[in-house]
C-alpha cells in the first residue's frame, strides 16, 4: 500500500516540527526517513501512524484518506524507539497481543493465534524464548519482539522509530541486514526514522533526508549520496570538505556543478575525492601542506593545510596509493578535486 | 484553567477528565467555597472582632508558635535520620525505615492519648522530667512534642530521597579538592538538600498548624494558654456560632494557602535550578 | 545508595568513626524517643490489666458498633476514592493539557487544610444552617451528626492518596505501551485493562492501603461531624477519645491497640510494596544497550 502525505505542517507550542510536509512512499517500498534530531523526522512517522495529528494536511493511503481515521482502524504497524514492549507479558503473549484484541467477530481462534505467533517466532529465530519475559531479552531479542508483534496482525504499512537505534553497534549491523532481508521476503511498505546516514544508505531503497522541518530530498540512496540536492543534504551524508575556489576561477573540470559561479563560490569536496601527488600537474592543483596523518582504519586520512587561503581539508587515500606515496607530516603537496558540487548561495548579499 | 479540545490519540482522556474535575468540584471545591461564601456574609466587625480578640490572638500565637518550633526541631532530626539512614550501615535499616511513616499511619488520636499518657507526671517520660521542674504534659511544651511527633516524616520523607540522589561524584571532587568533611558537607552537599529540606520544613509546619488528634489530648486546652486554633474552632461550633468559627477557619486556611504556595514555588526554583 | 559501612572508613569521602557512632546515635535516640516508646506504650497500657479486660473492651456493644462504623466509612471512601485517583491519573499522566500544574496542586488541597476545617466545610453545606440546610430539613434527611456526613468528611480527607501514588509512577512509565496497544488494535478498555493496570497495580495497591488506614484512623474531620452519638455515629477513633475523657484509660487504650494494629500493618505493607513500585517504575528505564 502506498503512502501520500500532503501539506503536512505541525507545531508544537512555537515549534514548528513539520512545515509543509509532501511525501510519497510507493507501494512496497523500504523508505528512510534521515535527518539530525529535531528534524521533524519522528513526528513524521506518528502523524503517518495516526499517534501525533497534524495541525493541517492529509494522509493517504492508497488515495483513501486517513487523516481523520483513528490509530486502531489504520491497520499499520509501529516499532517503537524504545520497543515498547508489555512488559507483564511474555514473548509469545506480547507478540498475540494485537490478534487477541480484535472484536469477537474477527478473532482468530486460539490454535490459529499460537500458530501465527509459532511462525512469527521463527522468522524472527526466537522460537525458543516464547516464554521469556522483555526483561530476560538482550537489547536485539527485543527489537526483533517488537517487530515480529508489529507485523502479527498482517499490517498494510510498517512503521519503525530508529528501530536500530538504542542496540550497540554490533548488533546493529546483523540486525540491519536481517530487516533489509524480511523486507525482500515480505515486501509490505515500510518506513523507518534514522539519524545514521549509513544505516539510511545501506538498507533503505530510498532515502528522504530532513533538516528543520522540512524535506531536502528524497532519491535512491546513491542520488542522495552522489547527487545531493543542498549543502545540508551533502554534509550530513558522509564528511565533506569546504573547498573555497579562488576569485574567478574556473572550478576544477571535473565537477558536476550545475552553473559556474563567478567570484566567491564554495565548492562540497568529498574526502574520498581529493587526490594528493607530488607535482602540480594542471592550474587546478593547489599546493597544500600535510599537517596530521591517521594511517590506521580501512582509509587512512591526511589532513592538510591550504597553502593559498590556510584552509583545512581532509583527504581519504586507498591503502595502496597511501603506502605509495609515503606522505610525511610537514611536507608539502598538490591537492587536487576530482569531483567539486557548487551550490549557488543565495543572492543576499 | 484546564483546557479541553484538540483530537487526543490515546481514548478516555474526555471521561476520565470529566469524572475528575467533577468529582474534584463535588468533595472538595464546591465544599470549601462553602467557607468563602459564609466569609463574604460577616461583616468586617464581626470578622475583625472574632478574629482579633484575645482568646482566638492567644491561641494563633500558640499554635503558629509551637508549629514552628516543633517544624525547626524535625528540619535538624529529619536532615540528620535521614542522612543516618541513607549514609551508614546500620543494622534493622528496612525496619527503622519502615517505623519513619509510623506518625503517617498511627490515627492521630491514638497517637494523642498516647503522648498524653507519656508524658504525664506518671508517665513513662514524665516522671523523670517532671522531677527536673520540666512539665509537658497539657502546657505549650506538649504541644509541640505532639506536632514534633506528627510533622517527622515529612522531612525526612522529603530529604532522604535527595541525598539518595545525589551524585557521589561531586563528593569526590570536592575531596580530591583539598575540602575536608565539614566544608564538604557545608558547601557540597547542604545546598543541593536545602530545597527539600525547606519543603520539608514548610510541609511539617503547615501539618503541625491544623493538627487537631494528636494535640488535644496533650494539650490541657486552657483558653489563653494551651488552647490550639483548630479546637478553638470546635468549641465555637458546639456554640453554634458558625461565624466565629468561619472567621477563625478562614485566617487558618489563607495560611494554609500561603504555605502551600510557597511549597510550589520552593519546587519550582529548586527545578529550574537544577534544569539549567 | 552509597555502601559506606560504620566498620570501613574511607578517608575523606565519609566523617570519622566518632562522628558517625554520635550521628548514629542521636538519630536512633530521637526515633526511640518519638516513635518507638509511643507504639510499645499502646500495647503495654492497653494490657496493664491484663487480656480479660482489654478483650472485654474490645467486644464492648459500643466498641464493636464504632468498629462497624469505621469499616462502613472505610469500604465506602476508598472504592470511590479509588476510581478518582485512577481516572484523574489517567487524565494528568496520559494526556497533555493546559493547567496540568494547576489541577495536580488542587488535588492535594484536603492535605492543606485542616482536619477540623475539613469536617466544618460539610457542616457549612450540609447542616442545619448550612446551604442545603433547610432542603435537607424538609425532606427529613439528616446528613451531619450521622453516618452519611462522617463518610463525605472521610472521603474527603483521603481523597488525593491514590491518585498522588499513580501519578508519579504512571507519569514514569510513559505513554509508549499505551501507543504500542492502541496500534496494534485494542480498544480503551483493552489498553487500560490489560497494558495499563497490570503495570500499575502494585502501585494501586499501594495507594488503596494508604487511603484505607487514613479512612479508618481520621479523627478530627470525622469528629466535627459526627455529633458523637454512641453506638451509632461513633468510629474508632472518636470512641477511643470517649473513652479515655471518660478516664476509662485501659479501654481507651485497648481500642487504640486495634488502630495501632492496623497502623503497623500498613507499615508493614508499604514497606513490602514500595519496593514493588519501585521496580514497577525501573522497568521502564530501558536497560539492556543503551547509549
Amino acid at each position: 500500500m502506498g503512502i501520500q502525505v500532503q501539506k503536512i505542517s505541525k507545531k508544537f507550542g512555537t515549534y514548528t516540527a513539520l512545515d509543509h510536509v509532501d511525501l510519497q512512499v510507493p507501494s512496497g517500498e523500504l523508505v528512510a526517513l534521515l535527518g539530525p534530531s529535531g528534524s521533524g523526522k519522528t513526528t513524521l512517522l506518528r502523524i503517518i501512524a495516526g499517534l501525533e495529528t497534524p495541525d493541517a494536511g492529509s494522509i493517504h493511503f492508497d488515495g483513501e484518506e486517513t487523516t481523520q481515521r483513528k490509530v486502531r482502524e489504520r491497520q499499520v504497524g509501529f516499532v517503537f524507539q524504545h520497543y515498547a514492549l508489555f512488559r507483564h507479558m511474555t514473548v509469545f503473549d506480547n507478540i498475540a497481543f494485537g490478534l487477541t484484541v480484535k472484536p469477537k467477530t474477527e478473532r482468530p481462534d486460539k490454535a490459529r493465534i499460537r500458530r501465527r505467533v509459532n511462525e512469527l517466532l521463527q522468522l524472527i529465530q526466537l522460537d525458543n524464548m516464547a516464554n521469556r519475559y522483555p526483561a530476560q531479552l538482550s537489547g536485539g531479542q527485543r527489537q526483533r519482539v517488537a517487530l515480529a508483534r508489529a507485523l502479527a496482525t498482517e499490517p498494510k504499512v510498517l512503521l519503525l522509530d530508529e528501530p536500530f537505534g538504542a542496540l550497540d553497534a554490533k548488533v546493529r549491523q546483523e540486525l540491519r541486514r536481517w530487516l533489509r532481508n524480511l523486507h525482500d521476503e515480505i515486501h509490505v511498505t515500510s518506513v523507518f526514522v534514522t539519524h545514521d546516514q549509513e544505516e539510511a544508505l545501506e538498507v533503505a531503497d530510498r532515502v528522504v533526508v530532513m533538516n528543520q522541518a522540512k524535506i531536502e530530498q528524497v532519491g535512491t540512496p546513491e542520488q542522495v549520496y552522489d547527487h545531493p540536492a543542498s549543502p545540508f543534504v551533502f554534509s550530513f551524508l558522509g564528511h565533506v570538505n569546504l573547498f573555497h575556489c579562488r576569485s574567478g576561477d574556473h572550478p576544477a573540470g571535473a565537477i558536476a556543478s550545475p552553473t559556474r559561479v563567478e567570484g566567491r563560490s564554495i565548492g562540497y569536496v568529498r574526502p574520498g575525492d581529493i587526490r594528493i601527488s607530488r607535482s602540480a600537474a594542471t592550474s587546478e592543483d593547489y599546493p597544500a601542506e600535510i599537517v596530521f596523518i591517521q594511517g590506521a582504519g580501512a582509509l587512512p586520512r591526511v589532513e592538510l593545510r591550504r597553502l593559498d587561503n590556510g584552509e583545512t581539508v581532509h583527504a581519504d587515500l586507498p591503502r595502496e596509493k597511501y603506502r605509495q606515496l609515503g606522505l610525511q607530516i610537514g611536507e608539502k603537496v598538490f591537492i587536487r578535486p576530482t569531483n567539486m558540487r557548487i551550490f549557488v548561495p543565495d543572492y543576499q548579499i | 484553567m484546564v483546557n479541553i479540545k484538540q483530537h487526543r490519540v490515546l481514548p478516555g482522556f474526555g471521561l476520565a477528565m470529566g469524572f475528575t474535575l467533577l468529582y474534584l468540584s463535588l468533595i472538595v471545591l464546591i465544599p470549601l467555597s462553602s467557607l468563602l461564601f459564609k466569609t463574604a456574609s460577616l461583616s468586617w466587625a464581626d470578622f475583625w472582632g472574632t478574629v482579633a480578640s484575645p482568646r482566638v490572638l492567644a491561641s494563633f500565637r500558640l499554635t503558629f508558635g509551637a508549629a514552628l518550633v516543633a517544624a525547626l526541631v524535625n528540619s535538624v532530626f529529619g536532615l540528620l535520620v535521614a542522612w543516618v539512614l541513607v549514609r551508614y550501615k546500620i543494622p534493622g535499616k528496612r525496619l527503622i525505615d519502615a517505623l519513619v511513616d509510623l506518625p503517617f499511619a498511627l490515627p492521630t488520636a491514638v497517637a494523642g492519648i498516647t503522648l498524653a499518657g507519656l508524658y504525664s507526671s506518671n508517665g513513662w517520660i514524665g516522671r523523670f522530667i517532671e522531677p527536673l521542674g520540666i512539665k509537658i504534659a497539657y502546657t505549650p511544651l506538649g504541644i509541640m512534642v505532639a506536632m514534633t511527633f506528627i510533622g517527622l516524616p515529612f522531612v525526612v520523607r522529603t530529604v532522604q530521597p535527595v541525598l539518595e540522589d545525589l551524585e557521589k561524584e561531586l563528593e569526590e571532587a570536592a575531596a580530591c579538592l583539598g575540602a575536608n568533611r565539614r566544608q564538604t558537607f557545608m558547601r557540597i552537599i547542604l545546598p543541593a538538600v536545602i530545597p527539600a529540606l525547606l519543603t520539608g520544613f514548610s510541609l511539617a509546619f503547615a501539618r503541625g498548624i491544623g493538627e487537631y488528634g494528636s494535640v488535644i489530648f496533650i494539650a490541657g486546652n486552657m483558653p489563653m494558654v494551651s488552647e490550639i486554633t483548630p479546637l478553638l474552632i470546635i468549641t465555637k461550633l458546639e456554640q453554634y456560632d458558625y461565624a466565629g468559627a468561619t472567621a477563625i477557619a478562614t485566617v487558618m486556611l489563607l495560611f494554609s494557602f500561603l504555605i502551600l504556595l510557597s511549597i510550589n514555588l520552593i519546587q519550582w526554583r529548586a527545578r529550574r535550578h537544577a534544569e539549567r | 545508595m552509597t555502601t559506606q559501612t560504620l566498620s570501613q572508613p574511607s578517608g575523606a569521602l565519609t566523617e570519622p568513626r566518632a562522628v558517625r557512632w554520635l550521628l548514629t546515635g542521636l538519630a536512633l535516640a530521637f526515633l526511640a524517643l518519638f516513635l518507638l516508646v509511643p507504639l510499645v506504650a499502646v500495647f503495654v497500657q492497653a494490657l496493664e490489666k491484663g487480656v480479660e479486660t482489654y478483650w472485654a473492651a474490645i467486644i464492648e456493644p459500643d466498641a464493636v458498633a464504632a468498629i462497624r462504623l469505621t469499616l462502613i466509612a472505610a469500604a465506602i471512601s476508598v472504592p470511590l476514592n479509588l476510581v478518582f485517583g485512577i481516572a484523574a491519573a489517567w487524565a494528568i499522566t496520559k494526556f497533555k493539557f493546559r493547567g496540568k500544574a494547576f489541577l495536580i496542586t488542587l488535588l492535594d488541597l484536603p492535605f492543606s487544610v485542616s482536619p477540623v476545617i475539613s469536617g466544618f466545610i460539610y457542616v457549612l453545606v450540609f447542616g442545619l444552617q448550612g446551604w442545603l440546610g433547610p432542603w435537607l430539613k424538609a425532606h427529613d434527611l439528616q446528613l451531619i451528626f450521622a453516618v452519611p456526613g462522617i463518610v463525605l468528611a472521610t472521603i474527603f480527607v483521603t481523597f488525593p492518596l491514590v491518585a498522588r501514588e499513580l501519578i508519579p509512577l504512571m507519569q514514569a512509565q510513559g505513554t509508549e505501551e499505551e501507543e504500542a496497544a492502541l496500534v496494534l488494535g485494542a480498544s480503551g478498555w483493552q489498553i487500560f485493562s490489560r497494558v495499563t493496570l497490570p503495570n500499575v497495580i502494585w502501585g494501586v495497591l499501594y495507594g488503596v492501603i494508604l487511603c484505607n488506614a487514613r479512612a479508618m484512623g481520621e479523627f478530627g474531620a470525622v469528629s466535627v461531624v459526627s455529633g458523637h452519638i454512641r453506638g451509632l455515629t461513633n468510629t474508632l477513633p472518636l470512641h477511643v477519645e470517649i473513652l479515655y475523657n471518660e478516664y476509662n484509660f485501659v479501654a481507651a487504650f485497648a481500642v487504640a491497640t486495634l488502630l495501632a494494629l492496623l497502623a503497623i500493618l500498613t507499615l508493614a505493607a508499604k514497606a513490602l510494596l514500595e519496593k514493588k513500585v519501585r521496580q514497577e517504575v525501573k522497568a521502564t528505564v530501558k536497560p539492556l544497550g543503551m547509549e
